[in-house]
């Protein structure tokens, strides 16, 4: 399934159309798209560095989705980069 | 949660208020007040920096802010009323960058819930600081992942370890 995953942060500098689209087999898990967005920025984007893609978190509008959890049919995905605010 | 006020403000709108947040948390309950202001400043980790950005997700941040509210309500075990702003966008030197304000009863669930809620919005909301530098160049900011993994290394160490603020 297609999954559209929006850029925060660092990682906007990835794709200038702030967003990516990721082909991920069902019943995936967070962890295993992580891996598919790494290797996906490693062809698309190589100035961005796998170790910082590894320390992201994925969310939806409302909640942080950790690693064990399923990717979601049909909802766009934000990737967080490790956060600074304040 | 009643008394909650949680926004995110784009500088080129408006700059966050902090006579309005402590007008929002006072009540005839409340005897103690207290706030925190965060300024961008004209450096960091030895370099001149010349102004910020601020790129935030902003509805889950606003979930993440109300969120945090719910604990800090929960922790002080006091009516509390909490304010929590963030600015977005491009920011100069001494503009308002976050203003938490915080109205309890008396003046350490005060501190306590507006310590709780500036912890929380540092290193757990998304939010992305970029920094502009007199010489031109820009960076993120290295900050705190909200990974799960990551976070039990990290939080088995002291924060200063990875070298953010504090």
């Amino acid at each position: 399934m297609k999954t559209s995953i929006v850029l925060f942060g660092a990682l906007r500098e990835a794709d200038a159309s702030g967003a990516v689209e990721l082909d991920v087999p069902a019943g995936s898990t967070m962890a295993e798209l992580r891996e598919l967005l790494v290797a996906h920025l490693a062809a698309q984007a190589p100035q961005v560095s796998a170790g910082l893609v590894r320390r992201c978190a994925f969310a939806t509008d409302e909640e942080i989705l950790h690693n064990h959890r399923k990717v979601p049919a049909g909802v766009a995905l934000a990737v967080l980069p490790p956060v600074s605010g304040g | 949660m009643d008394g909650l006020h949680v926004a995110v403000v784009e500088r080129r709108v408006a700059t966050l208020d902090v006579a309005l947040a402590l007008d929002f948390v006072a009540d005839p309950r409340f005897g103690g007040i207290a706030s925190f202001i965060g300024r961008v400043r004209d450096h960091n980790v030895g370099r001149s920096v010349t102004s910020i950005s601020y790129d935030l997700f902003v509805p889950l941040a606003l979930n993440q802010f109300r969120a945090i509210a719910e604990r800090a309500l929960a922790e002080v075990g006091a009516p509390l009323k909490l304010w929590i702003a963030h600015a977005k966008g491009d920011l100069a030197i001494g503009d308002l960058a976050v203003v938490v304000a915080a109205g309890t009863p008396h003046r350490d669930e005060a501190f306590r819930a507006c310590r709780l809620a500036i912890e929380a919005v540092k290193h757990e909301s998304p939010i992305w600081k970029q920094e502009h530098y007199i010489d031109g160049d820009s960076a993120w900011s290295e900050g705190c992942s909200l990974c799960e993994d990551d976070r039990q290394f990290t939080h088995a160490h002291s924060h200063a370890a990875h070298g953010h603020d504090r």
